[in-house]
């Protein structure tokens, strides 16, 4: 389904406001491209956070996806300290930003009409991480930002409710 | 500002944000810091401490026991309903503050924050403690 663009807005204010305030990490918003884009591939991605959305106008699910140079240099930024931790112990780190991005963005949407509610979200932690494949890939739209460390990625994931 | 003997229990059930809030009370001289994983456990480690808590840092939303619910035990109870309570959390819509407020929450700190936002909003709770 088509999504209005401007419910991203705040989902990239949101991203970009959390990393610099709470892990000290710039981030710069690139050019949304679908999931389905066989041109641009999300490769390297080793850990993200999913959540779930539901609001009077969507369905669906927001991720975070990092590669893991990103995830430590966001972490040791949050943390205030270079993390020594495998990223299964710090994989609650992905979650709690999520759920920092998900809350700021949503008073926003909210404020807007869109009456969101969210999930508790959950993490997942491996090589070569796809939130989203084949049909599903079709109606999710890629969210990417640079950061001195590389790109991560929020994707998000909507069906008219 | 408090004591720096002031025993603080910080209370979430993500660890990385316990991790956070504790470094974040270390750096304005709160050293005295016991954790807790949700408010049930909140709730176990403030009744069993071995020493008087005297300020809590809880997130809002945990399973078992959210913040909320956590604060309205702590204000209903005799022994402890005066004691200083911050609710930490990424809820800032209008209605979830109002409950916030008419629950008797101390003062509130929207993520993200920085150490700067928590020390002014832990000075701000010194302040009406001692102005009570």
């Amino acid at each position: 389904m088509k999504v209005d663009p401007s419910f991203f807005k705040p989902i990239v204010d949101a991203t970009r406001k959390t990393l610099s305030i709470q892990c000290s990490v710039e981030s710069q918003p690139g050019k949304p491209f679908m999931k389905s884009d066989p041109t641009r591939i999300t490769k390297g991605v080793e850990i993200a956070g999913v959540i779930g959305l539901t609001s009077e106008s969507y369905n669906g699910s927001i991720a975070l996806c990092m590669t893991r140079p990103v995830f430590y240099s966001v972490m040791n930024g949050m943390l205030g300290e270079e993390c020594e931790e495998s990223i299964e112990e710090l994989s609650d780190g992905i979650a709690e930003l999520l759920n920092i991005i998900f809350g700021d963005a949503k008073a926003v949407l909210n404020e807007e009409g869109h009456a969101i509610q969210m999930a508790i979200p959950v993490v997942l932690v491996g090589q070569n991480l796809q939130t989203a494949a084949g049909e599903s890939a079709n109606s999710t739209v890629v969210l990417p930002f640079n950061t001195d460390a590389g790109e991560f990625f929020i994707e998000i994931a909507l069906d008219k409710s | 500002m408090f004591d720096p003997s002031t025993r603080v229990l910080v209370i979430d059930d993500m660890l990385t944000m316990r991790k956070i809030v504790g470094k974040a009370c270390k750096s304005i001289g709160l050293t005295d810091i016991i954790e807790a994983k949700d408010g049930r456990d909140g709730w176990e480690k403030l009744t069993t401490s071995d020493k008087e808590v005297g300020l809590i840092v809880s997130d809002w939303n945990m399973p078992n026991c959210t913040g909320i619910e956590l604060l309205k035990r702590v204000r209903a109870d005799g022994k402890y309903g005066a004691l200083p309570f911050i609710l930490v959390t990424a809820e800032k819509e209008g209605s979830q503050v109002k409950e916030a407020i008419l629950a008797g929450v101390s003062n509130y700190i929207v993520k993200p924050f920085d150490v700067d936002t928590f020390k002014v909003k832990v000075e701000e709770v010194y302040k009406k403690v001692t102005q009570s």
